[in-house]
């Protein structure tokens, strides 16, 4: 029996780029703090000269992030409204979400002040402070999505783990980035074992995602009939199989352990622009997958 | 009130909505709405008077027909559902919102918007699985139906309700077991859309295809039929809804 739909409406998705774009940037601002906070708070001697460049790079992407969140609001003066007590939702995780966001700027802004001023003891408290915030400022994105029953591509007890260590893993490349950077022009050079750790720390948080989205297709594959299209769509999107899983996981992966090419600094550099790539597009790809199957 | 649109039991829904308001709060109410689709000719004249009531630009639906046709001649038929707001008594758009500018009404159970509230964040839009809620583009905030809740107020019925030709459209209190919607829910088979999901709908179907249930199951080129279902989305470029706003 073949069956058209003569008439039905749709209606347009609300979001634009920028709510990618914001994931994109609490994401990098989370995982560069959490890799200033390895020496200062976890108190790994060789990332030190890392502290304080990750934590002012985490403190600017932490202007742009609300920044891109409020341009996407079809009220942007009104988005003082999240953060009045009395309206506040304790079902909703953008409520809370809109108070760390306020709260872990001012935290990450203090927290800088005393590593510039050299206070080491003042700096670890504050530091373990703001390392929950930080992860939280981050989870609850992926809380927001998880928390969405009507999308069978967001509705996963995975999403906010995934949203993590893909945080943790475009910080780690940014910070990578910074390094090389730092090296060139600057007199005192950093500790070639830094490098080691950046890129043993990249591989292993790149097997986790790709563990995570294992797990996703097989579950999706056997999930209801939004689930099992969402993967099917997915498996087809170019910029889902091209950009997120060969350019932004793949290549990356084999340039950091391939012999090879894992000592060379334009190598490492190379990977960790592809993995700051792939994890914005790991970013668009969750949200406008998930608005590409029609619920009526 | 007009009396052609109302339903036969029109002695006791009207008279049941008005002692309700006009006792006040003793008695418990909860709206409800039955959509018999065995007499749904597919008219669309719900979703015009939809349109008229809540001054809906163009372009964009509080509620809707759907229609779809099954089979090939001589063996075809043709299908409607009627789509509006579900109402849930566990509204996903309501446990999202970040500003509790949309509340299921404890009084009656009908999910309102506050429209002064709204930040136009889209989070109920992306989280309602009935695709019912969009972004007005005059007003910038979410808008969905809310059972016409003026109307209700004051004792109406609502719009589509007034309007329907063939009397598909039953509205009434669920909670009262001698209104016409409760007596016809327990007499008749009826089913709710994605009941799986667990919100609860009140807004009831007899006689609803599967098929129209749902979206159509993706066949092998689901690709297209999605491409498809994209071109026909209203573009957020399209400027003919701003006719008559001398833009």
């Amino acid at each position: 029996m073949e069956t058209a739909v003569l008439y039905n409406v749709p209606h347009e998705v609300p979001w634009l780029v920028y709510i990618p774009l914001y994931f994109y940037f609490t994401g990098l601002s989370a995982g560069s703090f959490i890799l200033s906070t390895l020496s200062t708070v976890f108190r790994i001697k060789r990332f030190k000269p890392m502290a304080l460049p990750a934590a002012i790079i985490s403190f600017l992407l932490l202007l742009l992030a609300p920044a891109c969140l409020i341009l996407d609001l079809h009220q942007p003066t009104r988005f003082w409204h999240t953060l009045v007590p009395e309206y506040f939702n304790n079902t909703s995780a953008l409520s809370y979400g809109s108070w760390l966001l306020t709260a872990y700027p001012i935290a990450n802004l203090i927290y800088i002040y005393f590593i510039f001023v050299k206070n080491d003891r003042v700096t670890r408290i504050l530091g373990m402070v703001t390392v929950p915030l930080a992860i939280f400022v981050h989870a609850y994105t992926g809380f927001a999505f998880a928390l969405v029953r009507a999308r069978a591509w967001w509705h996963s007890a995975l999403m906010p783990g995934y949203f993590l260590t893909s945080a943790l893993l475009s910080g780690i490349a940014l910070l990578a980035v910074v390094a090389l950077m730092m090296d060139r022009y600057r007199q005192e050079k950093l500790e070639p074992g830094l490098y080691t750790s950046l890129r043993l720390m990249m591989i292993g948080i790149l097997l986790v995602d790709l563990f995570w989205n294992g797990s996703f297709w097989l579950t999706l594959l056997v999930s209801n009939a939004d689930g099992h299209a969402s993967i099917l769509l997915a498996l087809h999107e170019k910029l889902y199989v091209w950009g997120e899983l060969v350019s932004g996981m793949l290549i990356p992966l084999a340039i950091l352990v391939f012999p090879r090419t894992r000592e060379d600094k334009v190598w490492l550099c190379l990977a960790s622009l592809l993995i700051i790539g792939g994890v914005f597009l790991m970013r668009y790809s969750v949200v406008f997958i998930g608005f590409d199957i029609p619920l009526s | 009130m007009p009396k052609g649109g109302v339903v036969q039991s029109r002695e006791e829904t009207p008279g049941e909505t008005a002692s309700g308001s006009g006792a006040g709060e003793q008695k418990p109410k909860r709206w409800g709405m039955l959509v018999d689709q065995r007499r749904c000719i597919g008219c669309h004249s719900c979703s015009i008077a939809c349109k008229s009531e809540n001054n809906v630009p163009l372009g964009y639906w509080r509620s809707w027909v759907k229609g779809i046709q099954k089979g090939h001649f001589p063996d075809a038929s043709n299908h409607f559902l009627r789509r509006l707001c579900n109402q849930c008594e566990v509204p996903p758009c309501v446990q999202v919102c970040p500003v509790q500018a949309t509340v299921r009404r404890e009084e009656d159970g009908v999910v309102v918007m506050y429209y002064g509230k709204c930040i136009g964040c889209g989070m109920c839009i992306a989280a309602c699985p009935y695709d019912a809620r969009f972004f007005n583009p005059i007003r910038n905030t979410a808008e969905k139906c809310d059972f016409c809740s003026a109307r209700i107020d004051a004792g109406l019925q609502p719009a589509c309700v007034e309007a329907c030709v063939s009397r598909a459209l039953v509205f009434g209190n669920l909670d009262d077991p001698s209104s016409e919607i409760s007596r016809k829910l327990v007499s008749l088979g009826t089913t709710v859309i994605k009941p799986e999901l667990g919100t609860k709908p009140k807004v009831f179907y007899v006689a609803a295809d599967h098929q129209l249930m749902g979206r159509i199951t993706f066949s092998d080129d689901f690709k297209e039929e999605i491409l498809e279902y994209g071109r026909s989305i209203p573009s957020p470029d399209a400027s003919y809804w701003k006719k008559g706003e001398g833009k």
